[in-house]
C-alpha cells in the first residue's frame, strides 16, 4: 500500500547516531558518498561497508526497515549487474557460449557496482531514518547560509522545504482517504488498460489539489496571523552546538577515508 | 439470516515497523436486515477502521466479514459487488467531490455499476430528492455549493447506488445544530422510504439515540457494548468513565443520582424524563 513507502521517512530513537548534530549527519554523509565512489578495491568498499554497518547496528533501526530502503533500488542493481557481467571482458574467461563470455572481472565489476549502489542507498536513508525533518531542513538552512551573499533567500527555501516536508504524510494520508472513497463508489484502479488506468486517476487528483491549495491557503492565513515575516531578525529556540561525538564522528570517518587513498596506492583496482 | 456478520475481526496497522498499532481486536458482531445500528467510541477507538472492513475496503489481519453468509475476500468480484451493497460514505465526504456538475458526481457510483443510462437517471434523482438537492442545482459545479450543500450531495453519491446498507462515518461532523438535524432527518426519511439496513457511525450518544435500535459501542478498538440503546444507557456511568458523551438529560439524572436520589439513570429522552420526575415528586410528596 501507498504507506508503505520509507524514503525521506524517520523512526524517532535516542541512539547516538540519533543525536548526532544534524549538520554534522549532511556532512559525514556527504564525505562518505564521495570516499564510496573514491574506492577502488574490495579492503576498501568493505571497510567502508563495515562502517555503515556499524552505524546501522548503533541506530538500532530494525533492518527489515534497512531492507525496505534497498527494495526499490533492486532492479536497478540486477540490470546494472547483469551488464557489467555480460560486457566486461578484463580477467580470465570463467563461461563461454557462443559470443557471451563472462569473465572474472565482469564478475569482480558486477559484485562491486552492486555493493557501491546498495550502501549508497542505505547511507542517505540512514541520514533520513535518524534525523526528523524539521532538524534536517534547519541543518541545511544553516549549512547554505554563506549563500545569503549571493543574495539567495536560504530562510525562505529551507521553509518552504519544511512545509513540503511536513505535508506528505497529510498528502499520502489524504490519498488514501480519497482513494478509499471513490473505491467505496466503485472506482476501479487496479484493471483495465494503461489509458483506462490512468483515467480513474481523475477522480483521485481533482479532490487531492482542491484539498492542497485551500490547505496551502489556510496555512498562509495561519503564518500571517503568528506574525510570519521570513526570516530578517529571527532567533531559535533551539542553538546547535557541536559536541565532543560530533567531532569524534568526523575523526573516524577521516581515519576510513585517508585509509581509503591510502589502499587506492597500494591495492590493485577493481574498477 | 444475518445480513453482514463479523467473525474475531482484528487489524493491525503498520505491521512490522515500530509505528505498529492494533486497531479493532476480536470484533464478532452480527447486523439483521433493517437494522439502524449507531456505532459509537472515542476518538480512535476503531470505529472508522471497522466500518471500512464491512465493505472490504480494509482486509482483517485476522478473521473474517461475511455478508450474506458469504466471505467478502473470498473472490476478487464479490469484493467489488460487495462494495455496492455496502454504501459507505466517509468522514467529510465533500472533500471527495469532482465531477464537474452535481449530477455527474451523484452519477459516479451507479455508472461504476454499470447500470443503463435512464436507471442512471432515475438513481440520481432519487438520491438528490433523499437529500433535498433541488434540481436547478444539478447542472452546478459541486464546487460552487455551500459546505452543508456539498455534504448532502456527496451523501447522494452513495445513496445512488441503493446500496442495501448504508453505512455513514460521522455524517454530520463539523455541522451547525440545523444541519446536523437535517441530515438526521434525511437519513431517517431514507431508511424508512427504501427498508434498508443503516449504520451510522458517531462520537457522540445524542446523535444516535433517538433513532438507532441498537448500539454498538467501541472502546480501544474493542467491543464494550453492542446491545439496545436502552441497554447500553443502563450502563451511563460506564460511559462516561470510557469518555463518551452522553445527552444532556441522562447526565442530569447521573447528577441526581449522585446527590442521593433514587432514580434511573438510563434516560435520554424528554418523555421518559418527565415520567421519572413525576415519579420522584410523587413519591417525595412534592405532588398529589
Amino acid at each position: 500500500m501507498i504507506k508503505d513507502i520509507t524514503i525521506g521517512q524517520y523512526f524517532p530513537g535516542t541512539s547516538p547516531i540519533h543525536k548526532l548534530d544534524p549538520r554534522m549527519k549532511i556532512v559525514l554523509t556527504f564525505i562518505y558518498i564521495i570516499f564510496i565512489f573514491l574506492c577502488r578495491n574490495f579492503v576498501a568498499m568493505g571497510a567502508m561497508a563495515l562502517l555503515l554497518l556499524a552505524t546501522v547496528l548503533m541506530s538500532k533501526i530494525s533492518p527489515k526497515l534497512i531492507w525496505k530502503s534497498v527494495k526499490p533500488i533492486f532492479l536497478i542493481v540486477l540490470i546494472t549487474s547483469a551488464l557489467q557481467l555480460l560486457y566486461n571482458s578484463d580477467g580470465t574467461v570463467l563461461f563461454e557460449w557462443k559470443r557471451l563470455h563472462i569473465t572474472t572481472g565482469g564478475v569482480y565489476m558486477a559484485i562491486f557496482t552492486t555493493a557501491r549502489i546498495v550502501v549508497l542507498v542505505i547511507a542517505s536513508s540512514m541520514l533520513t531514518y535518524t534525523t526528523s525533518p524539521t532538524l534536517l531542513t534547519d541543518a541545511i538552512e544553516r549549512l547554505f547560509s554563506p549563500l545569503k551573499v549571493i543574495k539567495i533567500n536560504v530562510h525562505s527555501i529551507a521553509m518552504m522545504m519544511t512545509i513540503a516536508l511536513r505535508f506528505i504524510p497529510t498528502l499520502i494520508d489524504e490519498v488514501d482517504k480519497i482513494m478509499s472513497a471513490q473505491k467505496s463508489r466503485g472506482a476501479d484502479f487496479e484493471t483495465g488498460s494503461l489509458i483506462k488506468r490512468g483515467k480513474a486517476m481523475i477522480p483521485i487528483f481533482i479532490p487531492l489539489f482542491i484539498n492542497s491549495f485551500r490547505r496551502a491557503y489556510e496555512l498562509a492565513f495561519a503564518m500571517d496571523c503568528r506574525c510570519y515575516q521570513g526570516g530578517d531578525g529571527r532567533t531559535r529556540l533551539k542553538v546547535m552546538k557541536l559536541a565532543a561525538r560530533d567531532y569524534a564522528s568526523l575523526g573516524i570517518l577521516v581515519l576510513f577515508c585517508v585509509g581509503i587513498i591510502v589502499s587506492n596506492h597500494y591495492l590493485t583496482a577493481v574498477i | 439470516m444475518a445480513i453482514l456478520e463479523t467473525q474475531n475481526l482484528t487489524y493491525k496497522y503498520s505491521v512490522g515497523t515500530p509505528f505498529e498499532k492494533v486497531a479493532i481486536e476480536d470484533i464478532s458482531i452480527s447486523v439483521e436486515k433493517g437494522d439502524f445500528i449507531g456505532i459509537i467510541g472515542h476518538t480512535g477507538s476503531g470505529k472508522s477502521t471497522l466500518v471500512q472492513h464491512l465493505n472490504g475496503l480494509l482486509k482483517p489481519t485476522s478473521g473474517t466479514i461475511l455478508l450474506d453468509g458469504n466471505d467478502i475476500h473470498s473472490d476478487k468480484n464479490f469484493t467489488r459487488q460487495a462494495r455496492f451493497k455496502v454504501g459507505l460514505c466517509f468522514q467529510y465526504p465533500e472533500y471527495q467531490l469532482f465531477e464537474n456538475t452535481v449530477y455527474e458526481d451523484i452519477a459516479f457510483g451507479p455508472k461504476n455499476m454499470k447500470l443503463s443510462k435512464e436507471e442512471i437517471k432515475e438513481r440520481v434523482l432519487r438520491a438528490a430528492e433523499f437529500v433535498g438537492v433541488r434540481n436547478d442545482m444539478l447542472q452546478k459545479s459541486p464546487f460552487d455549493l455551500s459546505g452543508g450543500e456539498k455534504r448532502r450531495v456527496a451523501i447522494a453519491g452513495v445513496m445512488a447506488m441503493q446500496p442495501e446498507i448504508l453505512i455513514l462515518d460521522e455524517p454530520s461532523a463539523g455541522l451547525d445544530p440545523k444541519g446536523r438535524k437535517v441530515i438526521s432527518e434525511m437519513i431517517e426519511q431514507y431508511r424508512k422510504n427504501t427498508g434498508s439496513t443503516v449504520i451510522v457511525v458517531s462520537h457522540s450518544m445524542e446523535d444516535v439515540a433517538e433513532s438507532a435500535d441498537k448500539v454498538l459501542v467501541m472502546n480501544k478498538g474493542k467491543v464494550e457494548y453492542f446491545a439496545s440503546v436502552d441497554e447500553v444507557f443502563s450502563n451511563a456511568e460506564h460511559l462516561v468513565e470510557i469518555g463518551l458523551n452522553v445527552p444532556e438529560i441522562t447526565k442530569v439524572f447521573l447528577a441526581l443520582k449522585k446527590q442521593g436520589y433514587d432514580v434511573r439513570t438510563d434516560i435520554y429522552s424528554v418523555n421518559e424524563a418527565k415520567a421519572e420526575l413525576l415519579r420522584l415528586f410523587k413519591e417525595r410528596g412534592v405532588l398529589a
